[in-house]
Formats: C-alpha cells, structure tokens, sequence
C-alpha cells in the first residue's frame, strides 16, 4: 500500500534518485518505519519495457539530456554529449548495470597510506575501512543475492565466452579466475528466477533474475506503506533555513509543474554528475558556492575507473553473445604493486557487446568505418572481449560543472564533465592492454583491438567523504560536513575508485547510512 | 616528367571501360530508370529525384565503401539508407544542399588526385582514401551514422553477421549451448 504524503509533511525523508543508493535507502528507511518520498528524474520503467535490443534500450533508458564531455579523453571529441552511460529512469542504473559484485580491498580504502603522494592526484583515504564494512557488505550481498559463501548461492556456469577468457588467462600464468560474485540468481531465490543464460543484462534483466531497486527495493519501500516514488521528477533545489539546516526540495513534476516537497532530512542519491550539480545549483546567499561545499570540494575528484576495452578474432566460433553480458572475472592484477608502473589495481571482466554496439565502439568516433572495422564485424562470431576496469585516481582537475549561459529543459544550467588521464591511468591501461594480447596470443588470435574507454557507467567521488571537513564533502556516514541533515547516499561519496565496479559498495553504504539516520532520528540529534 | 607520370599511373587507376556509370548517362538508360521508378513494384519508388543518375550512384558507391561488405551483402540495405536520405532531402532544403555539396567535394577530391570521378576510381582502398578527405565532414557523418545503423542494428541482416538478436522469448541460452565450446 503506497503512501500519499503531503507536500507539507516535514517530517519526512526526501530521497533524490532511485537507483543503488536511492532505492536502497527508501527500502532500509521503511523497514525501520522511516517516511520518506523518492523523486526520480525519469519515468516508470518495468519488465514488460525491456528488450534485447541494444539501441533500442538504450533510447529508451539511457540518461540523455543535454550534457557535456570536456578535458583531454577521447569522449571528448567522439562523444560530446555523453560523457556517460547512465540511466534515467525508475531504479536508476541498477537497470544498466552488469551485476559485478566484487568488494573493495582492504588497500583501496587506503590509497594515501599505501601509496603516499602521487604527483597531479588528490588522494586520500577513506574515513572507513574495509573492516568497518565487512558487516554491511554482507547483509548487502543478502539483499541482492550475490553469488558465494555468504548467500550460499553458487557461481553462475561458465559461458564459452567466458571458458576462452580463462583459457587464455590460464594459459599465461593467472590463477584467480571467478564466474562471480554476480547479482545474478543461480537458482530461484527472493521470489526472482535463476539466470538464463539470455545476454543483454545491460538492457535490463527480462525475467528480473539480476538484481535491480527496480523490482526489489522499491516495489518492497511501496509495500511497506512507508514510501512514496514520484517519477518524471526533477529535483531542481534544496532549500534551507535560516539556521542553516535544509528544509526540502523544489522540484519540476511531470507536468513541469514546480511543486515544493518539505523535508526532515534530504539524501541526495542522482549519480556522481546529478549529485554535485544539485547541490551546486542549491547556491544562496549562505551558501555561495553551492549547499555542502566549503571544502570547495563538491563536484571535484570525479572518477570513472580507468578502463578500456580489448576484443579479438578466435580460431574458432566463440558467439560471445549467448549467455550473460560480464560472464566471469580475472583478478590477478587487482593488487597494488607500483613495480608494474602505477598504483592501484585492475581487473579483467569478460564483456559481450552485441553486432550493434560493437560495430559503434570497436573503433569510436567519426573515423570508426572502413574496411578495418567492416572486416573485423564479419567475424563477429568468432569474437571474444573483455572490458578492463581499474583503480581512477582522484584528481581536482576532473570535474563537474555547470555551464556558465546554457541552460537544460529544466532551466538549469547545463552540466560540463571534465575528464583527463593521468600519467597512472595510461601506464595502467597500457599493461592491461599489453597483458591482454598475451591472453589472445596464446589462444592463436592474430586480429587483436584495443577500444579505449565508453563512456562512463561508473561514476563517483564528485562529494567524497573525508576525515577532514577541509578535504571532502561528507563524513564517514556520508552525511555533509556543513549540513547535519543533508547526506549523499550515492557513488559520489567514494574518496578513491578502488578497482571493484561500485554498486555493491553503493548499497553496502547505504544500508549502513540507513542505520546511522535512524539511530541520529531517535537521538533527536537531526 | 615525374609529374607525367604520376598523373598516368593514376589515370590509369580510373577505370576506362564502360562502366555503369556511362549506362546511367546513356539515354536509352535513363528513360529505363524513369519507366522502372514509375512501375508500382519498385522498390525506389521517386525518392530524390532531384538527384542526377551519376549523384545516387556516387551516393551508393560510397555507402558501399564506407562499411564494405561486397561479399556478404547485396545493394539493398545500402540502396535503403541512400533512399531514406534522398528522400530527406526532397523534403529538407538544407539536407538536399548538403548531400549536393558533399558530392561536389568528393568529386572535386577525386578530379584532383585521380583526375577522374569517384565512381571511376578503381581501387578500393584508394576510395577509402579519398573518403578519409572528408570523413569529419556533416555530409559524411550524416551518411555514416545513417549506414551505422541502417547495416549493424539491421535485424534482417544480423544472421549474415553471426549475430543472434533477441533471445529471451527463447529462453535464453541455458539450454542451447551457451557454454559449448570446442576447438582449444
């Protein structure tokens, strides 16, 4: 039974996106009796929306208003609107994603204790370590079902695809090669089915057998009575009083109505872009430089992984199409050893593309055509890939911002992504693309292509938390340093990238912010 | 004389025989095409016509070159796109005068290289090269993105490809090889 609540109820918690974090708030809030609203951007999504249509789902989910990529990557020039590939639309990128549920090292909580000083980066550690989310980490792999020890689910089965990566990787010497963790059922478990073997997880899961707030979180917030989800609502401000403290939020409804939902407390949950612009354009005469910000902080440090993509032509049929789109995991440069020329850690994540995709990101860009790129699509079948996916240094230069005279069909001001290499991300991509050809050649591909990097899925750091108020933008509860009853509940908190894909750190988070909120709320201290 | 020559070896790069080309000027030819585009089973139907005979098959040629598949497809899928852009044109002014100009700088390139007409440039890639003069045009990536799509996220074409589509309705792959691999 769905809550109607007022727009006057300041009792309640406002929770901008409904993605990992957002979707993962509302459901922990309402399970402890907590109100709140959800606002999400985009529309009402479900099952019966998806397809195994690459374009198709991508025109349909994807987060397409007007943006800008800008800095020294290739995007830049090959894709100038879409700095990243994110969702907009009910459960957020839970409907994107692949399901990669590995946790961070212990070492990737404490990249400026391992590490010290690396020249051009703005590294720090976390206020949190890998001991002190352990717990979290595992009610969160509950909640999602992961694959492994701690659900008891077994590893999804390996794909041929998968099989030739491992191989491969056997073949020159690596040794930690996993089907998992994946937030794919193995078997029926939480009223969902076990995986199929269908592909296009990043079109959204049809039969719902990954997992995603989507069909999970959110539909269970609703249930509980305690939760509202209000789509095609944009979040336009915060507002805050007098003291200081926020009071709710000014949004535009699917009407393009602006309405004024009042608040106890406001988490701000729209993705490492989405976030820091709120709060940047959340600027008062209190606050000039934008809600949460007198580090200077918010909007800066944004990371995306450094990644890329290597696809090669195999001696005999691979279809790498059938069965799930990351089928398996090779982690033996995941650690930290600055002997190989960078710091931080990679992993190699066997990826399908399909025929459509492929053909647009084999060579990106205006010059992707011609006989080099025709030829290697009539192999299609005979391909096999991976997606390379590895520690981002924070650095102050790669940010968020907003455009000085363009504003979007909200009326806000449009969002500029910068985004340049540093010196570790080359070298790191570098010894991956050079490790990979070793995978190939042993596997006897004489048609190797190194992709550089999509644009980003994951996204993070633009409101990093800190020790320190003076170096970030949120405590370790990721609640702001400047405004006790404002918190970021998304990717945008992480201090480093770490290696691992985000999400089960994203929800892992939450479900401990959750704990925190509930706990200041029956103190009366917010 | 060096200049001489190199301006013979690249004459002779042009092809001299009749070609479809000199077809489409010829007059019989050309009353032929204007009885089959009238004819109710034709697949054109009237689109672009505006465009000289010689301007659709330079258009045609370049598509073909841009994601060549010579063994694999016929000229359908790439007819297709250059229909649907002609079509654009008749109806969009500026796409009509950016397709024409296009064409004019492509041939220009081509006169100044080959001292021949694009079409008549033999040699694939040499094509490919005179299409990487103005691949960061508008025209061109018009062109492109459209044949991008109109060839790659063509479902009637993908088995051509290898590549399956959709196929949750089939359930998957559980139970239809996905993990049969064979040949290491």
């Amino acid at each position: 039974m769905a809550a109607k609540i007022d727009l006057n109820d300041d009792s309640v918690v406002v929770i901008v996106g409904s993605g990992a974090g957002g979707g993962t708030m509302a459901n922990e809030l309402a399970k402890k009796g907590i109100k709140s609203v959800v606002l999400e951007a985009g529309r009402t999504l479900s099952v019966d929306d998806i397809e195994n249509d690459e374009w198709a789902m991508f025109s349909k989910i994807s987060w397409l208003d007007k943006r800008y990529s800008a800095g020294g990557w290739h995007g830049a020039r090959n894709h100038p609107n879409l700095p990243a590939w994110i969702v907009k639309g009910l459960g957020g990128s839970t409907v994107h994603w692949a399901g990669v549920s590995l946790r961070y090292q212990a070492h990737e909580f404490k990249m400026y204790t391992t590490n010290g000083d690396v020249i051009g980066a703005n590294v720090l550690d976390w206020p949190i370590t890998l001991e002190e989310l352990t717990p979290y980490y595992d009610k969160a792999e509950l909640k999602m079902g992961v694959t492994g020890d701690i659900t008891g689910m077994p590893h999804l089965p390996w794909s041929a695809d998968f099989k030739v990566l491992a191989e491969g990787a056997r073949r020159i010497g690596y040794k930690k090669i996993v089907a998992g963790p994946m937030a794919i059922n193995s078997v029926p478990r939480d009223d969902r089915p076990a995986c199929q073997q269908i592909g296009f997880c990043m079109q959204g899961c049809k039969i719902a057998a990954k997992w995603s707030t989507l069909y999970t979180e959110l539909p269970q917030a609703v249930d509980s009575g305690n939760c509202e989800i209000r789509t095609n609502c944009m979040v336009l401000k915060i507002e805050h009083d007098k003291a200081g403290k926020v009071t709710g939020v000014v949004y535009a409804d699917a009407n393009g109505k602006q309405q004024r939902q009042k608040a106890r407390i406001v988490c701000v949950a729209g993705n490492s872009i989405e976030s820091p612009r709120l709060l940047l354009n959340s600027a008062s005469s209190m606050f000039p430089d934008g809600l949460a910000n007198s580090s200077g902080q918010v909007g800066k440090n944004y990371m995306t992984h450094m990644t890329a993509g290597v696809y090669a032509v195999m001696p005999g049929e691979v279809h790498m199409n059938r069965g799930t789109a990351v089928a398996g995991i090779v982690r033996d440069e995941a650690h930290n050893d600055t002997k190989r020329g960078f710091v931080g850690g990679y992993t190699l994540e066997k990826l399908a593309l399909g025929l459509p995709f492929l053909s647009a990101f084999l060579e990106p860009g205006p010059t992707g055509w011609g006989r080099r790129v025709a030829s290697a699509m009539e192999k299609y079948k005979y391909m096999s890939g991976v997606w390379i996916c590895g520690e981002d240094l924070p650095q102050t230069q790669n940010r968020i911002e907003l455009h000085a005279t363009e504003k979007d069909q909200y009326g806000l001001p449009v969002p500029i992504v910068y985004k340049t290499d540093h010196p570790n991300d080359t070298n790191m991509r570098g010894h991956a693309y050079r490790q990979m050809e070793m995978i190939y050649d042993s596997l006897g591909s004489r048609e190797i292509y190194n992709l550089p990097a999509y644009p980003a899925s994951h996204n993070m750091g633009t409101n990093r938390m800190s020790e320190k108020a003076r170096d970030g933008v949120v405590n370790k509860w990721g609640q702001s340093h400047d405004i006790k009853n404002l918190f970021v509940s998304d990717g945008s908190q992480f201090t480093s990238s770490g290696s691992p894909n985000p999400t089960l750190t994203i929800v892992a988070l939450a479900i401990r912010q959750a704990e925190y909120l509930s706990d200041q709320l029956k103190k009366g201290e917010i | 004389m060096l200049y001489d020559l190199a301006q013979l070896i690249r004459k002779s790069r042009c092809a001299v025989a009749p070609t479809r080309r000199g077809l489409l000027k010829s007059a019989a030819f050309v009353a032929l095409a204007a009885g089959s585009t009238s004819h109710p089973l034709s697949r054109v139907a009237i689109a672009g016509t505006s465009f000289s005979a010689e301007q659709k098959e330079t258009l045609l040629r370049m598509a073909r070159d841009i994601y060549p598949h010579e063994t694999l497809l016929d000229d359908r899928p790439y007819q297709a796109v250059i229909d649907a852009l002609l079509s654009e044109a008749e109806a969009d002014s500026k796409v009509e005068a950016l397709v024409t100009s296009g064409l004019a700088e492509l041939q220009s390139h081509a006169n100044a290289t080959y001292k021949c007409a694009y079409l008549d440039v033999k040699d694939a890639d040499e094509r490919e090269a005179l299409l990487r003069t103005i691949q960061m045009t508008d025209f061109f990536q018009k062109v492109r993105g459209a044949l991008l799509m109109g060839i790659y996220n063509n479902k009637s074409l993908w088995s051509r490809f290898g590549y399956d589509g959709s196929s949750w309705e089939k359930g998957g792959y559980i139970d239809r090889g996905f993990d049969k691999i064979d040949w290491f």
